[in-house]
C-alpha cells in the first residue's frame, strides 16, 4: 500500500474548531502527519507517496453510522426481509455493505440481522478481505417475545425460521438465546425492549420482564459482548439506563426522569435515534400504503413530536446522540443515511459541527476504538473523506456520491479521488 | 458502455484458423466488425485500444467448473463450510475466474442445494463480477457412493457432499427438487473415484431405471444430464441415455469409443485429467505421495485416461479443457493448464488446445453460433494477451500476460495505458 499525501486540503479533523488548510501524510494504515499550511502553498512531496492535490477540497474523518442493518432488504415490511433465502440474503448484505463505504460511512454498528449469522459472516468476510466494506461491528438477531416487535410467526406457521427475530419467553431460555448467539460471533446483543408501532405492539408498551433483561446484560457481559435495546418507551429507556445497556436505540417517549436518568450516566450511554424511520413514515410512505391516515391511527406523527422533544432536550444536557438508523426499508433505502444529519440540524437543534462530530468524533467510542477513529490526527486510523463542497455550510453535500470525492479506509482507498484533465481516449495495451 | 476500438492485434478466432494481423470493433456487448490486415476500422467515437502486437483472443470456457470447491483437500472440507461463507466464497470465485480469461463456465456441481443456481443468477442480474455460468444440480449418488459423506452415526443429508438416492422414484424426486431451484443442469455420479476408496474409479452402481427417471424429468423440463463417469461402463451408461456431458471418461474400451464417436456431434468429454496428475505428483504436502495415489489407483488411472483420450481425441471426440479445480492440490484459477496437459500428453496441437477452449467453449455453452470464436456479430467475451499462446500455453496462466479481460463488451480487467503513469492526481 502506497502512502498517500492530500495537499491543499481544508481539514476539518473533529476536534470541533473550524476547518483549517493544510495536509495530511497517510502512511500504511494510520494518519502519519497533519500539517497546517497557508492556502495555495504546497508542501514538498514526501519521496514515495502518492500525492492528492486536493484544490481546496473538504476533508474530514470516515462517518460511523450507529445503527446498520445491512440484511434489511429496501423491502416495505419485516415479512418481506425474512423470505429472502439466506444465500441471496447474505450476496444482498455484502451488496449494501459495499454501498455504505461507497456513501462515506467508513463504520457501521450493526444494530440487528434477519436471520442468525448474516452480521458475523459479513464483518469476517470484510475483515478477511473476501468482501469490501466499512468497519462492522456484528449483532445478533433481535431478541423478542411471542408477539412482541421481531415476532413475524403465523399462528399456523410457528417454526422459528420464520420469525424475524429471535423469540424467547423466560429467563432460561433469554440465556440460552444469548449463549447462541455468542457462539456465533457477534459483538452485540440486540434486544427489543419496547413495541412498534406499525408491527401491532405499540411503540409505549415495554414487553419484557425485568427479570429477562437483566439476564441478557449478565450473560451477555459474561461474555464480553454489548447490548443494544430497540427502546421507544419511557419505561424501556429507563430500564437501560438501570440495567447498564450501553446502546439506545430510538428513545422516543423520555419523560423528566428518563431525562435525568441519561444525563446523570451520559458517558456510559449513547442515543440513535433513528429519527429516519419516524420522519418517512409519516411523511412519504404512503406509496406503499401508509398514507397519513394510517400512520395517524398507528400513532407515529405523536411519536415523531415526542421523539423530536425528546431529542432537543437530551441535547441540550449533552447526552451523545448519533446519526443512523434503520435504513433499508422501502420508504428509507440503504445509502441515504446521511440525511440523518440534516435532521439532526433541522429538527433536533444541532449545528452543522455537532452535526459532523456526532457522525465522527463520537463514532470512534461507539466503534468501541475510542480516539483512533473519527479524527484526522496523527496516529489516528486514517479513515478518510475528501468532499466538494463545505458540509459546514450545506450539511446535506454528504447524501450526494459524487460530492463525496473519495473514500479512504484504513489507508486503502475504497474510492481514489477521479484525475483531473480531460481523459485520454487512447489506451495503450502492450 | 463506450464501444471499444482493438487495433494491431493478432487475432486468433477460435476456429483453429491460423492467428492474422487486424483490428475488431465491439459495439455495445457484440462484435461489430472483424478488419484484416492494416485496413483500418474507423473508431468513430469508441474508445481506441492499440494492442501493439498483442494476441486478441475469445474469452475461454471453462468445461467443468466447482465454484463451492473451496480449495480444501477433502470433500468434507467442503461440505463443513457453513452456508452464508459458501456462498462468499463462491461469489469470490467467480471473479478470479473471470479475471483469470474464463469468461464461460459450465458448472458440474455444487456443493450445497442452491449454490450454482444463486451464484448464476447474481451475476445475471449484475450483482456480482462473474463469467457466464451455466448452474449445476448437487451431484446425485447412491448410498456408500462418490459424494455420500454421511457418517454411519450421522446419517443426516446436510453432512453429504452429494444427494444420496436409492430407486427411481427417489431419483426423481431429487431431481425435480434441483430443477425447481432452477439448476441448467442435473449432474449424476454414475462411477466411482479413487479420491473414494469405498466407491474406486472402476465402479459403477447406478441402475438403468434410476439413470433413466433422471433423464425423463431432465428432457420434460429441457434441461440437460450431465455424468461423472470414469469407468467404461458408466461412459456407455451416460450414452444410452442421452447424457451429453461426460466428464472423466478415463477407461474405455472399442465399444465406448465407437458409441463415443458415433454421438461427437452432441457429445462433450471434459476429463479433468489435472487432478490425477496432481494426486500422483503434487499431492504430497496434503499427506498423498506418489505410492499413496498409486495405492489410491491414480497411476493405473492416468495410464488409462491418457490412452482413452488420445484415442477419442484421434476419432474427432471434442475434449475441454477444466474440471475438479478447487481442491487444495489443483487450486482454481490454475484451469489452463488443461491446456498444455492436452499438448503434453493427448496428442493436441496447440491451436486444437486454443480451440478446445474457445470454438468448443462456445459450443458446450449452447451458443456455439454467437459464442466461442472472434466473428462479426459474435458476442465480445475477448482476451488481449501479451504473447502467442500459440507458441506458449503456459502464459494464458499467467495474470501478468492477460492484459484485458471483456465479457459481454465490457472489461473485467481493462487494459493498463503503457504511457508513463502520472502519479499526481487531483481532485
Amino acid at each position: 500500500m502506497a502512502d498517500v499525501l492530500y495537499t491543499n486540503v481544508r481539514i476539518f479533523d473533529g476536534g470541533g474548531e473550524a476547518p483549517f488548510t493544510g495536509d495530511v501524510l497517510v502512511q500504511g494504515n494510520r494518519i502519519a502527519r497533519v500539517v497546517k499550511t497557508g492556502f495555495g502553498q504546497r508542501t514538498p512531496p514526501v519521496l514515495g507517496a502518492q500525492v492528492i492535490d486536493g484544490d481546496g477540497a473538504f476533508l474530514m474523518p470516515g462517518m460511523v453510522e450507529a445503527h446498520t442493518h445491512f440484511s434489511w432488504n429496501d423491502q416495505p415490511s419485516l415479512d418481506a426481509i425474512q423470505r429472502m433465502p439466506p444465500e441471496e440474503h447474505i450476496l444482498w448484505c455484502a451488496e449494501v455493505a459495499k454501498r455504505y463505504l461507497d456513501m462515506g460511512w467508513t463504520s457501521c454498528v450493526g444494530a440487528a440481522t434477519a436471520k442468525p449469522r448474516l452480521d458475523v459472516v459479513i464483518r469476517n468476510a470484510i475483515n478477511d478481505g473476501t468482501i469490501v466494506g466499512p468497519r462492522y461491528l456484528a449483532a445478533s438477531q433481535e431478541i423478542t417475545v411471542p408477539g412482541g416487535l421481531g415476532d413475524t410467526t403465523a399462528p399456523h406457521l410457528p417454526q422459528s425460521e420464520f420469525a424475524f427475530g429471535a423469540v424467547v419467553s423466560g429467563p432460561h431460555e433469554m440465556r440460552r438465546c444469548v449463549r447462541m448467539f455468542a457462539k456465533y460471533g457477534v459483538d452485540t446483543l440486540k434486544i427489543n425492549l419496547s413495541g412498534e408501532s406499525i408491527t401491532g405492539m405499540p411503540s409505549e408498551m415495554s414487553q419484557f420482564t425485568t427479570k429477562e433483561i437483566s439476564v441478557c446484560v449478565e450473560e451477555a457481559k459474561a461474555w464480553g459482548k454489548r447490548v443494544a435495546a430497540h427502546a421507544r418507551s419511557t419505561w424501556s429507556v429507563k430500564e437501560c439506563v438501570r440495567q447498564g445497556i450501553e446502546v439506545i436505540y430510538h428513545a422516543s417517549f423520555c419523560d423528566e426522569e428518563a431525562l435525568d436518568l441519561l444525563e446523570a450516566h451520559k458517558f456510559e450511554h449513547y442515543i440513535a435515534p433513528g429519527l429516519a424511520w419516524l420522519i418517512n413514515t409519516v411523511h412519504n410512505a404512503s406509496a406503499w400504503g401508509l398514507t397519513p391516515e394510517v400512520v395517524r391511527k398507528m400513532d407515529y406523527p405523536r411519536e415523531l413530536d415526542a421523539a423530536i422533544e425528546s431529542m432537543r432536550a437530551l441535547r441540550k444536557r449533552g447526552v451523545r446522540i448519533l446519526p443512523g438508523g434503520d435504513y433499508g426499508f422501502a420508504w428509507t433505502p440503504h445509502g441515504s443515511n446521511a440525511k440523518d444529519l440534516e435532521y439532526f440540524v433541522r429538527h433536533v437543534g444541532m449545528s452543522p459541527m455537532e452535526a459532523l462530530l456526532s457522525a465522527t468524533a463520537w463514532g470512534g467510542p461507539m466503534m468501541k476504538m475510542g480516539k483512533q477513529l473519527g479524527y484526522i490526527r496523527e496516529g489516528c486510523l486514517a479513515d478518510i473523506l475528501l468532499v466538494d463542497g463545505d458540509p459546514l455550510a450545506d450539511i446535506t453535500v454528504l447524501q450526494d456520491r459524487s460530492r463525496i470525492l473519495s473514500v479512504m479506509k484504513d489507508g486503502v482507498f475504497h474510492r481514489a479521488p477521479p484525475v483531473r484533465g480531460a481523459r485520454s481516449t487512447t489506451r495503450w495495451a502492450a | 458502455m463506450a464501444d471499444v476500438l482493438f487495433t494491431n492485434v493478432r487475432i486468433l478466432d477460435g476456429t483453429g484458423a491460423n492467428p492474422y494481423t487486424g483490428s475488431v470493433l465491439v459495439a455495445g456487448n457484440r462484435i461489430r466488425q472483424v478488419g484484416r490486415g492494416a485496413a483500418a476500422i474507423r473508431p468513430a467515437g469508441a474508445q481506441v485500444i492499440d494492442g501493439a502486437g498483442a494476441t486478441l483472443m475469445p474469452g475461454m470456457c471453462e468445461a467443468h467448473t466447482h465454484f463451492s470447491w473451496n480449495d480444501a483437500a477433502t470433500l468434507a472440507a467442503i461440505q463443513t463450510m457453513p452456508l452464508e461463507e459458501h456462498v462468499l466464497w463462491c461469489a469470490k470465485v467467480a471473479k478470479k475466474y473471470l479475471e483469470a480469461g474464463w469468461t464461460s463456465c459450465v458448472g458440474a456441481a455444487c456443493a450445497k442445494p442452491r449454490l450454482d443456481v444463486v451464484i448464476r443468477n447474481a451475476i445475471n442480474a449484475g450483482q456480482i463480477p462473474g463469467p457466464r455460468y451455466l448452474a449445476a444440480s448437487q451431484e446425485i449418488t447412491v448410498l456408500g457412493g462418490l459424494g455420500d459423506e454421511t457418517l454411519p452415526h450421522l446419517p443426516f443429508p446436510e453432512f453429504s457432499f452429494g444427494v444420496n438416492v436409492s430407486g427411481a422414484e427417489e431419483m426423481r424426486k431429487a431431481v425435480r427438487l434441483f430443477l425447481k431451484y432452477g439448476v441448467d443442469s442435473i449432474k449424476l455420479n454414475l462411477s466411482g473415484d479413487n479420491f473414494t476408496p469405498q466407491s474406486p474409479a472402476g465402479t459403477t452402481w447406478m441402475t438403468d431405471a434410476e439413470v433413466a427417471a433422471a433423464m425423463d424429468e431432465v428432457r420434460l423440463r429441457g434441461k440437460r444430464g450431465t455424468a461423472h463417469a470414469r469407468s467404461a461402463a458408466s461412459v456407455k451408461q451416460a450414452l444410452r441415455h442421452g447424457i451429453d456431458v461426460i466428464y472423466h471418461a478415463s477407461y474405455s474400451d472399442t465399444e465406448t469409443l465407437d458409441m463415443l464417436e458415433a454421438a461427437k456431434d452432441r457429445v462433450f468429454v471434459a476429463p479433468g485429467i489435472a487432478i490425477i496428475y496432481a494426486m500422483l505428483n503434487e499431492a504430497e504436502p496434503w499427506g498423498v505421495t506418489r505410492a499413496i495415489a498409486t495405492d489410491m489407483g491414480y497411476q493405473h488411472e492416468w495410464e488409462a485416461a491418457l490412452e482413452s483420450l488420445r484415442a477419442m481425441h484421434r476419432r474427432g471426440v471434442r475434449i475441454l479443457p477444466g474440471g475438479d479445480y478447487g481442491f487444495a492440490f489443483t487450486p482454481h484459477c490454475n484451469n489452463a493448464r488443461d491446456l498444455e496437459f492436452f499438448v503434453k500428453y493427448l496428442g493436441f496441437t496447440p491451436m486444437e488446445a486454443i480451440r478446445s477452449a474457445t470454438q468448443y467453449g462456445g459450443q458446450i455453452m449452447m451458443r456455439g453460433h454467437e459464442l466461442g470464436t472472434i466473428h462479426d456479430g459474435a458476442l465480445a467475451d475477448l482476451l488481449l494477451v501479451d504473447g502467442d499462446p500459440l507458441a506458449n500455453l503456459a502464459i494464458l496462466r499467467d495474470p501478468k500476460r492477460l492484459l484485458a479481460v471483456m465479457k459481454d463488451g465490457v472489461f473485467a480487467r481493462a487494459p493498463e495505458i503503457a504511457a508513463q503513469r502520472r502519479w499526481e492526481r487531483a481532485a
